[in-house]
């Protein structure tokens, strides 16, 4: 517990922490200050989800900037924060105290991948507060008072809030996996850059295999395959389909990743 | 598509033969039925812009979802990773709603038309192909598991000699008789031209409600007089194709300017096209490999379809595009020119 609590503390109090954030939080609302100035909408089939449809109702930009973050800006910020997680400690020389006084392995590794989720929440939180304010201000909000589904239903804002949040938690579980990733290459190598680097290979990689059509036999089990299906449960009636399969996969590059980066960590000699 | 041990399951297979499994699924061509489709095209055709919807279609993968109470009564929606294009079939009409345009339009449902994505679930596609098929063309396959469910194969080796078509496979729902995948492949082709399959799928008749559909506020709405280009075509042109063409005859659905001939695996459609629509086509045809310039038409075949357009640079012309062999799609090119008839100016 008192490892959790040093980590979560060192987190908000992190300075590294607020710019990355800050700079995840940017993009969408340089792309919200665009868009309202512009008047331009992405071409169909073009833009990120959603981001045609906030040009008539604002509310729904954090949904617009879920989109913009998730490929891209928020995997790279996970990847470096969780990739730092432990062999941040080994290169700087402090693993080996750390481990001395005395916190259990298995504590450590908790306590790590607690923090590299915090982070995950806390920007998640940031980016949609940020994006619902930003997006209500310039882009305004409905007439109509109701948000519309991709299928061309009405949804309450009970119903929309309850869907924003589902499609957050499957941002975070799959951000989850990514942090797995990372934190299991953090255990192997001693550079946290590698541990990073590494990671952010195996998502570029999965998501260039997703392109080609030779690699169907293998898409379904890419880490990147549903990353965007959080859009499914904006449809009406809900297609559960990849949102569960995606769930599903996640929770499997959980179980393996976190499963081997503890067995790694608990069997490593610690000499630094 | 679809994880590997669930389709490796064994599927329980039947002794139906393949007359009575064929008369199965002819007699539940409109059974109700519910669920998720993908839907895999291989065929890169030649198309210019007012035909961008049928490469799409025939070229690329389509993931649809589709709620079928009858054939008066339907959605089909196309989901896309940033949004939908539907389309809702009710009493009123057809309607397409499209997300990111925020727009509906309702329009008449043409006989004559260009396909579209209702087109490519598995039903319609055998609907199409085995509504006439013979008890003598086709055979068994073994049973498979689609969708989680029994289904009873069949090919279709269709014994017109104008086909470009080699066979059809399907598999029906052995419950319910509802094909649930099919695979079309042409002749000199080892690999599928066009796969279409259930992913899901349920054969209780789903909710009325599905099958509505109500314009969101704040999305523009229209009434469109003309679907698509062939319907244009159908309407305004003033010709009149033959009756028959490359030994195929016109369809009863065929009573104005576009011909339909040919009936299941040997389809071919004839659209009169003015300059200003022709000219377009004629230069991507002539930047497709395999084109080739014939003094009547220029034609090329992608997999088993064949696409030709005749007349010349600048002119209009007729285009003919179907499931036939290319001697057929000149044949029929020459034929039209023929035995069109002029009936005056634009109607």
């Amino acid at each position: 517990m008192r490892a959790l609590t040093v980590e979560l503390h060192q987190l908000v109090r992190s300075r590294r922490t607020w710019v990355t954030i800050l700079l995840i939080d940017l993009l969408p609302t340089i792309v919200a200050v665009l868009l309202a100035v512009t008047d331009i909408g992405p071409r169909p089939g073009t833009g990120p989800a959603f981001l045609s449809a906030v040009l008539t109702d604002g509310t729904l930009f954090p949904l617009a900037a879920l989109a913009i973050v998730l490929p891209l800006f928020l995997p790279i910020a996970v990847a470096v924060q969780a990739g730092d997680a432990i062999a941040g400690e080994a290169q700087q020389g402090t693993l080996r105290y750390l481990l001395v006084r005395p916190v259990g392995r298995t504590r450590l590794l908790v306590a790590k991948l607690v923090s590299v989720m915090a982070f995950v929440l806390l920007t998640l939180a940031v980016v949609a507060v940020t994006a619902y304010v930003v997006g209500v201000l310039l882009l305004g909000t409905s007439d109509a008072g109701q948000t519309t589904t991709v299928s061309g239903t009405s949804l309450t804002q009970g119903q929309m809030i309850g869907r924003t949040f589902l499609a957050l938690a499957f941002a975070l579980l799959c951000m989850l996996g990514v942090a797995s990733i990372a934190l299991f290459l953090s255990t192997v190598v001693d550079s946290p850059l590698g541990a990073a680097l590494g990671t952010m290979a195996v998502l570029v990689a999965s998501t260039l295999l997703l392109t080609l059509d030779a690699a169907d036999v293998v898409s379904d089990y890419l880490p990147t395959r549903y990353w965007l299906a959080f859009i499914d449960l904006f449809r009406d009636p809900i297609h559960w389909r990849d949102v569960i399969r995606g769930t599903l996969l996640q929770a499997g590059y959980v179980v393996v990743f976190l499963g081997a980066g503890w067995a790694n960590f608990m069997t490593r000699d610690v000499t630094q | 598509m679809g994880p590997i041990a669930v389709r490796a399951w064994p599927a329980d297979d039947s002794d139906v033969s393949a007359a009575e499994l064929l008369t199965t699924v002819q007699g539940n061509l409109d059974h109700p039925y519910s669920g998720y489709v993908e839907a895999q095209g291989t065929l890169l055709l030649p198309v210019a812009d007012r035909f961008t919807d049928v490469g799409e279609l025939f070229g690329s993968s389509t993931r649809l979802r589709v709620w079928w109470r009858s054939a008066d009564e339907w959605r089909v929606d196309r989901l896309l990773a940033t949004g939908e294009t539907d389309l809702i079939h009710n009493a009123q009409g057809t309607t397409r709603w499209r997300y990111e345009q925020n727009d509906a339009d309702l329009s008449h449902d043409p006989d004559i038309r260009l396909p579209r994505t209702a087109d490519l679930v598995p039903p319609e596609v055998a609907d199409l192909m085995l509504s006439d098929a013979e008890p003598s063309e086709v055979s068994r396959l073994s049973a498979a598991r689609v969708a989680g469910r029994d289904a009873l194969g069949l090919r279709l080796r269709p014994g017109a000699r104008q086909t470009s078509i080699d066979h059809v496979d399907v598999w029906a729902d052995a419950d319910s008789g509802v094909v649930l995948r099919a695979v079309v492949v042409g002749k000199g082709s080892g690999k599928a031209a066009f796969t279409t399959e259930f992913a899901d799928f349920s054969p209780v008749t789903p909710p009325a409600e599905r099958t509505r559909f109500v314009t969101p506020p704040g999305a523009d709405f229209e009434f469109d007089d003309v679907l698509d280009i062939a319907d244009a075509a159908n309407q305004y042109a003033p010709v009149v194709p033959p009756d028959r063409v490359a030994g195929l005859v016109k369809g009863p659905a065929s009573d104005r300017a576009v011909g339909v001939y040919g009936s299941g695996a040997t389809r071919l459609i004839a659209i009169p096209l003015r300059g200003r629509e022709a000219e377009p086509l004629r230069e991507q045809l002539r930047l497709t490999p395999g084109v080739r310039e014939e003094p009547q038409a220029a034609l090329v075949m992608i997999g088993p379809l064949g696409v030709a357009l005749g007349g010349s640079g600048g002119d209009g012309g007729w285009l003919v595009a179907g499931t036939v062999t290319p001697d057929t799609l000149l044949r029929a090119v020459r034929d039209l020119y023929r035995g069109m008839v002029i009936v005056g100016d634009e109607r």
